[in-house]
C-alpha cells in the first residue's frame, strides 16, 4: 500500500515461464535493489531469462508474505506472520501447486478465479487484498488477467425449477450470446408459442403483472430474485446441461454459470427435519469449508477438499442439517452406504425411518415426504435391467428434486459411468468430497462443470500441527534385486513377470518381514500390507501367516477378519490387496506397509496413506515435541535398478506436493540381524525364484476388480508406458483386438460391393 | 606360458553386474565383450567397450527413473 499504481514495467515478466529457477533471486539482491526506489523503469530488453534481482519491492515488503509473478504463479512464505490470513485468502483465489512446508507455490488459474467469484469475493477485493499482501506492486499482467477472467462473472444462473432447468440471466443480451452458441442452442427447450422478446420468458418484478401463461412460473422465480428487475430465462434439455455449463466456462464462452440454492426461500420442497446434535463440534477447518458453502446464506455447488480421516463426513452431514431438504448420498461401495448411514445417525437428529440404504443387499425406502438416501453409484448409473423392488426406488430418485446431491470420493466422477448420475437425478445443489483431487487421466477440470468449484482446499501439514490428522513418517526402502532375481528380470522372455519377480524380490520380503516384526514386537503397532499383485499378497501372506483380504474374500470372512485385526492382541497384521485402498474403515492401524501398487497412481499412494491418518491418541502428545510425535508409519518397499523406481516417484508427486517428504532407507533388514528371517539362503531364493518362475503369467498379474472405475484411465496410461500389464494379456485385450478387427475388415470389404453383381437372391433384399 | 590380455575392469554392484552379462549375452557371438566374470561385482572386458557400456547402462537407469514433468 502507499504506493500508487506505478504500474510494473510490462516487459519483464514475460518469459518468466522459461525459467522456474530464477524465480526466487536470492532475497539479499532484492532486497539492496528495494533502497532505489526511485521510478526505474527497466525493461526494453527481450531474453528468456526473467531478471528478478531489480523488482522494486515495498518499503515494509519483509512483513508482506506474498510474490506475485506475472504469469499468475504465487509463492507464500509460510513463515510470515500473515501467513494464516494470507493462506486462506489465496486458497480461494488460486490452486495450489505445490505446499511444502515453509514455501507454497499457487496458480491463478481461470477456473480458480472462477471458483474465487463464486464464493462472493468481487474483482476489486481480489486485486486489492493480492496487492496487499504482495511483497512488490502487482504485474499488470496479473491485474488484466483476473480482470478479464471475472468480468462475466455473475450474469447468468442455471436454476432448477419444478424438475425443469432454466438459465437465468437479468441482461437479454447475455441470453442471446450464449443462445449463439450451437451446443446450448441445441439444448434448449421451446417453450410452446412465442412469448414477445425472442422467446425468452420474462419475469417481472413484484407489483408488475405478470404475462401470459407462465404466471405460475413466476411466483416462485420472484422469491428468488426479488431484487432484479426483470429476469430473462429459457428452459434447456435436463440431459445438456453438463454440456452446456461446459461450454459456459472460461475455456469457451466464459460466462461461467452460478448454480446457487436459496434453500431458506424454497417452500415447493418439503423440510426435513434434522439438526446436528449438540455433540457434533466440527473444528475450525470443517466450519470454514461449510462457510464457504453457505457464505451468502444459499447452498453453493461445489467440492470440498479434505484430506482422508479429517472428518469429511461431518462436513456432509453439516450441510444437510443446514440444507434441511431431501439429500441424496452417493458413495462408492456398500461398505462405505453402510457408514454413511451410520454417520448420519451418528451426528444428525434424524429419524430412523427417514434415513434409508438403497443397495443391492438393502433396498430401504423411506417414509413421509422428505428423507436421506445413501446409496451407490453404482446402483444409480447402473444401465441393465433391475428388479422391480429396485426399478421403483429408482423411479423415486429420479422423479426427486433433491435438495442436496451429496457425493463421497468425487475423484470418481468423472469416469464415465458416474457423469451419467448427475444427468439422471436433478438437485438444487451438489457438493463433492474428496481427499485426493488428482487423476492420472487429467480429467479432473471435468468437475468444474459437472459439480462446481472447489470451494475449499485444507493443507495437510496445518492439519498435522494442529494435531487433527496423525503425523505420518514416510519412508522408501530400497531393496536391491538378487542377483538371481535380477537376471531373470531381465530376459526378454520374462517380460510379462517383471513385476511379479520385483514384487518378490527376497531381499524386499526380508525387508517386510523385518518391518512387521519390529512394529509388531517393540510398537505394539497395528500393521496394514498392501500388495496389488495377487500372487505376491497369498505368497506373502502363507509364508509370514497372516490373514489376508482380497476381492474373492467373501464378506463374511472379511468382517470376522477385521474383528479379529480390531480387537485380538495376536493379529496385529492384515495383509491387503487394493480392496482395502478407500472402502475399509479400519481406525487401529498406524503403520503401512506397501509391497507393490498400481503403476503410478498418485492417487492411490494418497488413499493409502489415509487410511492411517486417523488421528488417535491423546491430542497434547501428537503435538510438535510430544512424546508421539510420529505415530504414525508408512513404508514403501521398492526393489531398486527396476521399473519400480519410477513408478514409485511418481506415485509420490502428490504427498510432495502435500508437503510430505519422503525417507530414503537403504540398508533394511540391518545386516547384523536377518539370518533368522526368511530366505536368508540362497537355496531358499533359488526355489522362489522357480515358483515365480513357473506361475502362469494371468496369476502373477494385478487383481482386477469390478468397482475399479478409475482402472480403465490407467490401463490406458500404463499401455503408453509399454508396462507389463498391458502385454499380460490377463485383461482381455488379445482377443478383443482380434475380433473387433476382423469384424471391422469385413464390413470395409462387403460395403463397396457392386450391386449388379450380387446374388439374385440377395438381390431383392438389398434392391 | 602365461597369455596376457589388455582389457577393463569393471566394478560394480551386482545388479549391473547382471545388466551388463545379459547385454553381452543379446549380442551375437562376434561382438561379446566379456573376456571373464570374475564374481558377483567385478568384470574383466574389452577395453574399447567402456562407452557403450557405460551409455546403456545410463539409459537403463533413464527408464527407471522419474522426472516431475515441469
Amino acid at each position: 500500500m502507499g504506493h500508487g499504481e506505478k504500474g510494473r514495467p510490462s516487459k519483464k515478466l514475460k518469459a518468466a515461464k522459461e525459467d522456474d529457477k530464477t524465480k526466487f533471486v536470492d532475497d539479499e539482491d532484492a532486497y539492496y535493489v528495494g533502497e532505489a526506489d526511485d521510478d526505474h523503469r527497466y525493461g526494453e530488453k527481450e531474453g528468456k531469462k526473467v531478471d528478478y534481482s531489480k523488482l522494486e519491492l515495498k518499503p515494509d515488503h519483509s512483513n508482506r508474505p506474498l510474490w506475485a509473478c506475472a504469469d499468475g504463479r504465487i509463492f507464500l512464505e509460510t513463515f510470515s506472520s500473515l501467513y494464516k490470513q494470507a493462506y486462506d485468502f489465496l486458497i480461494a483465489i488460486a490452486e495450489p501447486v505445490c505446499r511444502p512446508e515453509s514455501m507454497h507455490e499457487y496458480n491463478l488459474t481461470p477456473h480458480s478465479l472462477y471458483a474465487a467469484v463464486s464464493v462472493g469475493l468481487e474483482t476489486e477485493t481480489i486485486i486489492s487484498v493480492l496487492n496487499k499482501l504482495s511483497k512488490t506492486k502487482l504485474p499488470k499482467e496479473m491485474i488484466d488477467f483476473i480482470h478479464a477472467s471475472t468480468a462475466n462473472y455473475g450474469k447468468v444462473k442455471l436454476v432448477l425449477k419444478k424438475n425443469k432447468y432454466f438459465i437465468e440471466s437479468p441482461f437479454a443480451e447475455v441470453l442471446k450470446t450464449l443462445l449463439r452458441d450451437e451446443v446450448i442452442f441445441k439444448a434448449r427447450i421451446d417453450a410452446e408459442g412465442l412469448h414477445g422478446n425472442d422467446g425468452f420468458t420474462v419475469s417481472k418484478a413484484a407489483g408488475e403483472v405478470g404475462t401470459g401463461h407462465d404466471e405460475l412460473l413466476n411466483e416462485a422465480q420472484l422469491a428468488a430474485t426479488a431484487e432484479e428487475k426483470e429476469t430473462h430465462s429459457f428452459e434447456i434439455d435436463p440431459s445438456q446441461v453438463e454440456n452446456v455449463k461446459q461450454r459456459c466456462l472460461p475455456n469457451a464462452l466464459n460466462y461461467p454459470m452460478l448454480e446457487e440454492y436459496d434453500f431458506r426461500n424454497d417452500s415447493v420442497n418439503p423440510d426435513l427435519d434434522m439438526e446436528l446434535k449438540p455433540h457434533a463440534q466440527p473444528r475450525p477447518y470443517q466450519e470454514k469449508s461449510l462457510s464457504k458453502m453457505f457464505g451468502n446464506g444459499r447452498a453453493r455447488s461445489g467440492i470440498i477438499v479434505l484430506p482422508c480421516g479429517a472428518g469429511k463426513s461431518l462436513v456432509g452431514v453439516s450441510a444437510a442439517c443446514r440444507i434441511k431438504k431431501s439429500c441424496l448420498c452417493l458413495a462408492t461401495n456398500a461398505v462405505s452406504v453402510d457408514q454413511w448411514a451410520f454417520q448420519f445417525r451418528l451426528w444428525s437428529t434424524v429419524r430412523e425411518d427417514q434415513i434409508c440404504r438403497f443397495t443391492s443387499d438393502s433396498k430401504e425406502r423411506f417414509r413421509g415426504n422428505a428423507g436421506v438416501v445413501v446409496t451407490t453409484y453404482n446402483m444409480v448409473a447402473f444401465g441393465g435391467k433391475r428388479s422391480e423392488e429396485s426399478e421403483k426406488i429408482i423411479e423415486e430418485i429420479r422423479n426427486r428434486e433433491w435438495g442436496l446431491l451429496l457425493m463421497d470420493e468425487v475423484h470418481v466422477v468423472p469416469a464415465h459411468m458416474f457423469r451419467k448420475v448427475i444427468s439422471i437425478t436433478k438437485s438444487h445443489c451438489k457438493l463433492g468430497l474428496t481427499a485426493t483431487l488428482v487423476r492420472e487421466d487429467e480429467r479432473i477440470t471435468d468437475l468444474n462443470f459437472l459439480i462446481g468449484p472447489k470451494l475449499y482446499e485444507a493443507n495437510w501439514l496445518d492439519l498435522v500441527k494442529g494435531g487433527f490428522i496423525a503425523n505420518v513418517q514416510c519412508a522408501e526402502v530400497w531393496c536391491p534385486m538378487t542377483k538371481e532375481f535380477f537376471a531373470e528380470y531381465l530376459k526378454k522372455e520374462n517380460s510379462k513377470k517383471k513385476q511379479a519377480l520385483y514384487v518378490m524380490n527376497p531381499n524386499k520380503f526380508r525387508a517386510c518381514e523385518f518391518l512387521i516384526r519390529f512394529h509388531e514386537q517393540q510398537r505394539g503397532d497395528k500393521i496394514i500390507v498392501f500388495a496389488d499383485n495377487l500372487f505376491a499378497l497369498q505368497e506373502y501372506a502363507h509364508k509370514l501367516r497372516k490373514p489376508m483380504i482380497y476381492g474373492a474374500t467373501s464378506h463374511a470372512e472379511r468382517t470376522k477378519i477385521l474383528l479379529a485385526f480390531k480387537t485380538s492382541r495376536d493379529v496385529n497384521t492384515v495383509f491387503l490387496s487394493k480392496v482395502g485402498d478407500n472402502s475399509i474403515d479400519i481406525p487401529e492401524a498406524n503403520v503401512i506397509i506397501q509391497i507393490s501398487s498400481h503403476a503410478g497412481s498418485r492417487r492411490q499412494e494418497a488413499q493409502r496413506l489415509g487410511r492411517i491418518l486417523r488421528a488417535k491418541g491423546k491430542h497434547q502428545d501428537r503435538m510438535a515435541g510430544g512424546k508421539e510425535e510420529y505415530n504414525a508409519f508408512f513404508y514403501s518397499l521398492v526393489s531398486t535398478d527396476t521399473q519400480e523406481m519410477y513408478y514409485s516417484t511418481k506415485r509420490q508427486q502428490f504427498l510432495i506436493d502435500q508437503g510430505y517428504s519422503f525417507k530414503v532407507i537403504t540398508s533394511l533388514p540391518p545386516p547384523d540381524t536377518g539370518a533368522d528371517l526368511s530366505y536368508s539362503t540362497k537355496d531358499e531364493q533359488i526355489a522362489l525364484l522357480g515358483k515365480v518362475l513357473s506361475a502362469r503369467d494371468d496369476s502373477v498379474g494385478l487383481e482386477h476388480l469390478e468397482e475399479d472405475a478409475d482402472d480403465i484411465a490407467l490401463h490406458k496410461a500404463r499401455r503408453s508406458m509399454g508396462s507389463m500389464s498391458a502385454f499380460s494379456g490377463a485383461n482381455g485385450m488379445v482377443y478383443m483386438e482380434y475380433s473387433t478387427g476382423r469384424n471391422k475388415q469385413g464390413q470395409l470389404k462387403s460395403k463397396p460391393k457392386d450391386p449388379t453383381k450380387r446374388h439374385h437372391l440377395f438381390k431383392r433384399r438389398y434392391g | 606360458m602365461v597369455n596376457a590380455t589388455k582389457g577393463l575392469l569393471i566394478t560394480c554392484d551386482i545388479p549391473m553386474a547382471q545388466f551388463i552379462i545379459n547385454l553381452n549375452n543379446s549380442l551375437p557371438a562376434s561382438q561379446k565383450f566379456i573376456i571373464h566374470i570374475l564374481d558377483g561385482t567385478h568384470l574383466f572386458v574389452q577395453p574399447h567397450m567402456a562407452e557403450m557400456i557405460r551409455s546403456a547402462v545410463a539409459e537403463f537407469r533413464d527408464q527407471n527413473s522419474y522426472e516431475k514433468p515441469a
